[in-house]
């Protein structure tokens, strides 16, 4: 019993499982967002695109958030001119853009490695997080869960039907750059949890899953929000035990949680599915 | 919130698009309060792009757009302007219910934080019990028909209170009793002053229904009463060879009787023309 209470006698542990599970539940309040929009490679591309920023900031002794933000909304904004201004395809368009920013942000840390080090932006380094980075972290956390909850129905009808949302007078383009900036700020949050590579993860899976389990947009959010923290919690908990990465025993126990999910959901589950289909075989003779 | 009749004017609408295809040019029509008016035109005959602008999703380079005297932008803001969208246009697996999608036709007259206040649900009720779905309204939009489905996005509209309500092909996917039961209800809304603006590739529909029609091949050919306007020569202008066109009085029918009959469909109901240019309506008997 003694040593499943380990972990909460390091500080730095404490650190890492309660700034995760921070982390965790923002990203899963995202997720609900990108996942019905389908902007599961917009996170994967503001999530590289953050890294510039991270390395411009560390070069010029700025904070990381800052620097990560601004390279994130420029990204965005780079896409949307791309986009309107050629015939090539979405997808092609965010593969250049995001590609191009963090080709960008490899060649600016190789060339100052003194002022920060690769293994942290693309893995990231929850373990040795400092007390400065956790107070961004709680910045951005609060600013994104404060603008969530205020303008999350605005969001949702941008999501579900632009066309609506602008016939009523809202600004359908300053909603999805709204939507933009909370992920580019999120991103950078979950990058100190999980790392560049990983931050799609938190910004798509918790939404995925909760996807399965119902069919009302406030239920997902609750359970999104719930399984990202919790899992988040328990997944820098659990690499104590395995001694391996934060990042990497997160996103793992998140899949894991898809997978039954996926399984045992009492509507859009496998097992589900079969039994309604059983029962329809059944019914069709009679 | 002024209730006086409003009416809708495009007035020299040319909109080009940022690849530089010119989609609409020139075109111009009124219409004035309670009528129900038809958009027809071929698929790239700029019908869409009409929409857009009437919703202002797209800024003409040149021309106006007002309703009631006054711009786009600000008669959204009073909620005039209502969009019920085509079938393929709406996501069915989103997580919302019937009860919340009409909400969202709320949001105009809700609060910064977009709560419902007691009129809203009032209202919400209202518009579902008047489609008669209000005892649909905990289901997954998903799980409707298709007919269901348009009286869902038809009952936003009513929720919202829009005064101009654009319908994209609203009988698509509709059995004939649903069609007929949105028909009555437009016949109601065009009573008590509304504007209808309907998309529809359904010819044969129109002049049941429409007192107005419009017709749009990347400019106005013409606009006006249907009686005027839904003419032969004028279709035939519309869509050029893109009808199904077939000439009765020189088939087998006319070795029978010696009647003359014009049938004209673009994929639907045809529309039929007798001789001299009469239309054909459906009787009440045949529904």
């Amino acid at each position: 019993m003694d040593a499943l209470l380990v972990p909460f006698h390091y500080e730095y542990m404490l650190k890492a499982m309660f700034v995760s599970a921070l982390i965790g539940g923002v990203s899963a309040f995202l997720s609900c967002f990108v996942t019905l929009k389908g902007w599961s490679l917009m996170g994967d591309a503001l999530s590289h695109s953050v890294v510039p920023g991270v390395a411009l900031a560390a070069i010029l002794g700025l904070p990381f958030a800052l620097g990560a933000f601004f390279t994130g909304l420029l990204a965005a904004f780079g896409m949307g001119f791309v986009k309107a201004r050629t015939p090539v395809r979405e997808d092609a368009v965010i593969g250049v853009v995001f590609t191009t920013f963090f080709a960008a942000g490899l060649l600016l840390i190789s060339l100052y490695p003194s002022n920060i080090n690769l293994k942290t932006v693309v893995f990231g380094n929850m373990l040795g997080i400092s007390d400065g980075d956790i107070l961004q972290v709680l910045i951005i956390s609060g600013v994104s869960l404060l603008v969530l909850a205020l303008k999350w129905r605005d969001l949702l009808l941008f999501c579900f039907d632009p066309h609506q949302a602008r016939a009523m007078g809202l600004n359908p383009t300053a909603l999805r750059y709204l939507l933009l900036a909370l992920l580019s700020a999120t991103a950078v949050a979950a990058l100190q949890a999980v790392g560049a590579l990983l931050v799609v993860a938190m910004l798509v899976t918790p939404g995925a899953t909760a996807y399965l389990l119902t069919d009302r947009f406030g239920r997902m959010l609750g359970i999104a929000c719930a399984l990202g923290t919790v899992v988040s919690f328990a997944g820098a908990y659990a690499s104590y035990f395995v001694d391996g990465s934060v990042g990497g025993c997160i996103v793992t126990l998140q899949t894991l949680v898809f997978v039954a999910a996926w399984v045992f959901a009492p509507k859009h589950g496998v097992l589900a599915t079969r039994r309604l289909r059983g029962r329809e075989a059944t019914e069709v003779p009679a | 919130m002024n209730e006086a009749p409003i009416d809708v004017r495009v007035t020299d609408v040319t909109v080009t698009y940022n690849n530089g295809h010119t989609a609409l040019r020139d075109a111009s029509f009124a219409l004035a309060a309670g009528s129900i008016c038809a958009l027809v035109g071929v698929n790239g005959s700029g019908k869409s792009t009409l929409f857009k602008a009437i919703m202002g999703f797209v800024q003409p380079g040149r021309g106006t757009v007002t309703m009631g005297g006054l711009p786009v932008r600000q008669a959204q803001r009073r909620n005039w302007v209502a969009y019920v969208p085509q079938a393929e246009e709406v996501d069915w697996t989103f997580p919302v219910s019937v009860h919340d999608v009409v909400m969202m036709g709320r949001y105009g007259y809700m609060n910064f934080l977009r709560q419902a206040r007691a009129e809203d649900r009032e209202r919400v009720r209202e518009s579902l019990e008047r489609v008669r779905m209000w005892e649909y309204r905990d289901r997954q939009i998903g799980e409707l028909s298709g007919g269901q489905k348009k009286r869902v996005f038809l009952a936003r509209a009513l929720a919202q209170g829009g005064r101009v309500i654009l319908l994209d092909e609203p009988f698509t996917g509709v059995d004939v009793k649903t069609e007929a039961a949105i028909i009555d209800l437009l016949r109601e809304l065009r009573a008590a002053g509304h504007i209808m603006l309907v998309s529809t590739h359904n010819l044969g529909s129109v002049p049941d229904f429409c007192d107005q029609v419009v017709l749009i091949n990347r400019t106005v050919l013409a606009s006006g009463p249907t009686a005027e306007v839904f003419t032969e020569e004028n279709l035939a202008r519309a869509f050029g060879g893109a009808l199904r066109h077939f000439r009765l009085d020189k088939s087998t029918v006319d070795d029978s009787d010696g009647r003359a009959v014009t049938l004209l469909t673009d994929d639907e109901r045809p529309v039929v023309f007798g001789r001299g240019g009469h239309l054909e309506r459906r009787t009440d008997k045949e529904d």
